[in-house]
């Protein structure tokens, strides 16, 4: 067997892994209200993003530095999500499980890679949106993972996976704006904008990135 | 051009840093599948007894078996064996469960339907607290053998566990019916403690310690619970009794040591009960023990001492949390027991937090909701910690520190007359709970 198929099937054996790994689920919810259901994973979700989930703050984060177009940043966002979102409701299937101790390090990796990107790109392209989608794929199993600790109720599992992610969205949007508010519409048509704002802060993300890719990578 | 290669150089430190997590967690599991557990020296007196000789001889026959032979079922069931019964002996809960699950898992792998293996694996992860778990398993077991006491055993335990009680009930009048034991006379004891009924709960105690062998670590455990069940009934002399008995039929068994601690404590004599608490965590690593051991110092005012205890066992309590997320078929959860720590810590948003996690796998438990309520009530949230401690109540439970931290709840929401029951309830019969808790209800009850 040549070499490329030997590590395609070493990531599909690590992927398509569903009957060793169980999810949780949780009974507390089993008989409440949809209404209630809604709202809890809803909460779940943003709280997800803001204020636990400072490695994907940064991956937004890193997004918004590409380009002060709204433009460029919609369509980043909307591959991410459609991305995440797909992965997340296939792994709380148990449809394809990835083990945290590969899915976290390799977030880290995406959060450096598109920060690093940002330094030498300056405008959207396709293959930009394609990396973007393929890093969404892999942060929405960090997502289900993380999901997992709570666990689904049963008999409500579209339910709370679509508020899960309505909540993980509205956690994403208020970072963009508050990068837009704060950040790219006070500076954008200042003249070291580039060199101070996106050099700057891509090279600050690199540099925690790098070391949560470390860390993640020799603690699990 | 240059940005083409800037691209490409990326792109290439991208996969090779991808491949090298994936090879990377490949090796580490690979390193966990060919494992070989073994025994790890026991401490204290317990290391000098002939059971743990025998243990250990007997041990390093089966590893030579499997060395010899890897799909030796049976030698592979055994060792899983030794490794849940070492896990209580020692308190080591994270090496051997880890332990026996990797034996068990050899074994289903051979053999997926595999009685003892499915039964064993049931019992880790009840361990492991993973109890939906161990319920699903131990239903799995029981449809293809309904005449078994052991599983009948492991569905009691899961079902009390996740708060099905009817159900509990249920499988311990089948496991009484099929064979009447130490393990079954203990479960009914455990059973008519939650439902309210000490006397019988006692009762059905003495049984399983009269059908047992003195010495044995399950009928000592059970003499144990028997000093328990006393303490609570406020009858401290025959607590003491029988954990004296426990400790002289196994020197060294640190259980018993830790309830003379709790007496020494209702004593006041608080450097003897310290005494009593080192020599107990000196056998094993029990978090409780610490736990204990800091309320204590608390007692004497050394504030900073007990801080620094709980501090330490929290820590721990979080690493081996963290193990749990990483990987759920083998990590402990212990959010209970950390919302119980962190109370005393005074982190009540933590505390709320990690109650709420295992309430949501566990909503019918009493002591899950027993401990978010209690959360809720020093977080002055009221109205939420009396929604759960009526939960907590559904038993009618006589348990004096449920009682009196319902008592306290009630008072708090402004319900004089259920305030007034069950703090009287809680305090009738001067049972040996928390100082600061019985003081906190003496005073509340004197106002009303």
């Amino acid at each position: 067997m040549k070499r490329p198929y030997k590590i395609i099937l070493a990531f599909t054996g690590i992927l398509f892994t569903s009957a060793a790994f169980a999810h949780t689920i949780n009974y507390s919810l089993q008989d409440a209200p949809v209404k209630d259901v809604i709202w809890f994973y809803l909460k779940l979700g943003f709280e997800h993003i803001i204020p636990t989930g400072a490695d994907h703050i940064l991956f937004v984060a890193g997004l918004c530095l590409l380009s002060t177009k709204i433009k460029t940043i919609t369509w980043q966002a909307t591959a991410f999500t459609i991305a995440h979102s797909v992965t997340l409701a296939l792994s709380m299937k148990n449809i394809i499980v990835a083990p945290p101790a590969i899915v976290e390090p390799v977030i880290a990796l995406s959060i450096m890679f598109v920060a690093v990107e940002n330094m030498f790109a300056k405008k959207l392209n396709a293959w930009r949106i394609l990396v973007v989608f393929m890093f969404g794929l892999i942060h929405g199993m960090g997502f289900a993972s993380s999901l997992n600790e709570i666990g689904l109720p049963p008999g409500k599992f579209f339910t709370s996976i679509i508020a899960f992610n309505a909540g993980v969205e509205t956690g994403q949007v208020t970072v963009i704006a508050a990068m837009f508010a704060l950040i790219i519409n006070r500076f954008k048509n200042k003249p070291w904008y580039r060199k101070r704002i996106v050099y700057g802060l891509s090279g600050l993300i690199t540099l925690v990135a790098f070391y949560w890719t470390i860390e993640r990578v020799f603690s699990s | 051009m240059k940005k083409k290669l800037l691209y490409t150089v990326l792109i290439v430190l991208f996969i090779g840093a991808a491949g090298f997590i994936v090879i990377n967690y490949k090796n580490n599991k690979a390193k966990k599948g060919t494992a070989v557990y073994t025994l790890l020296e026991r401490k204290g007196e317990q290391s000098k007894s002939g059971e743990w000789l025998t243990m250990k001889t007997s041990v390093a026959k089966l590893l030579a078996a499997i060395k010899e032979n890897p799909s030796d079922k049976k030698s592979l069931t055994a060792l899983a064996n030794y490794m849940i019964m070492e896990a209580r002996s020692s308190g080591n809960y994270s090496y051997y469960d880890a332990a026996a699950m990797k034996y068990i898992n050899d074994v289903l792998a051979i053999d997926p339907e595999n009685f003892e293996g499915l039964c064993l694996k049931a019992l880790v992860q009840l361990s492991q607290h993973h109890f939906s778990d161990g319920l699903a398993t131990a239903e799995k077991v029981r449809q293809s053998n309904p005449y078994s006491a052991f599983v009948y055993g492991i569905l009691v335990d899961a079902n009390v566990e996740m708060g099905n009680y009817d159900s509990a009930v249920t499988a311990s009048e089948k496991m009484m019916n099929i064979r009447p034991d130490l393990r079954s006379y203990a479960r009914v004891s455990y059973l008519r403690e939650i439902y309210g009924d000490y006397t019988g709960a006692a009762e059905a105690m003495q049984a399983a310690i009269d059908a047992g062998t003195p010495g044995d670590e399950s009928t000592e455990w059970s003499r144990v619970q028997l000093g328990q069940l006393y303490e609570n009934m406020g009858d401290l002399k025959s607590a003491s009794m029988q954990y004296t008995l426990a400790f002289n039929n196994r020197p060294g068994y640190p259980y018993p040591l830790a309830g003379l601690a709790r007496i020494a404590v209702a004593n006041k004599e608080y450097d003897k009960a310290l005494a009593f608490y080192t020599e107990a965590d000196s056998a094993v690593n029990e978090w409780g023990f610490k736990e204990d051991m800091a309320d204590v110092y608390r007692l004497m005012g050394m504030n900073d001492k007990a801080s620094d205890i709980s501090n330490k066992v929290l820590a721990e309590m979080e690493e081996k949390a963290k193990a749990a997320i990483a990987d759920n078929t083998a990590g402990h959860y212990s959010d209970k027991e950390m919302a119980e720590a962190c109370i005393k810590n005074g982190n009540y948003d933590k505390a709320i937090e990690h109650a709420l996690a295992e309430y949501n796998r566990r909503p019918g438990n009493i002591d899950v909701n027993e401990t978010l309520a209690w959360a809720y009530y020093q977080k002055n949230d009221t109205a939420k910690a009396r929604q759960y401690i009526q939960v907590a109540l559904k038993t009618k439970s006589q348990n004096p520190r449920l009682l009196c931290r319902a008592g306290l709840i009630y008072m708090k929401a402004g319900e004089k007359e259920s305030a007034k029951k069950y703090l009287q309830a809680g305090l009738k019969n001067n049972a040996n709970i928390f100082p600061v808790l019985k003081e906190e209800s003496t005073t509340a009850l004197k106002q009303l």
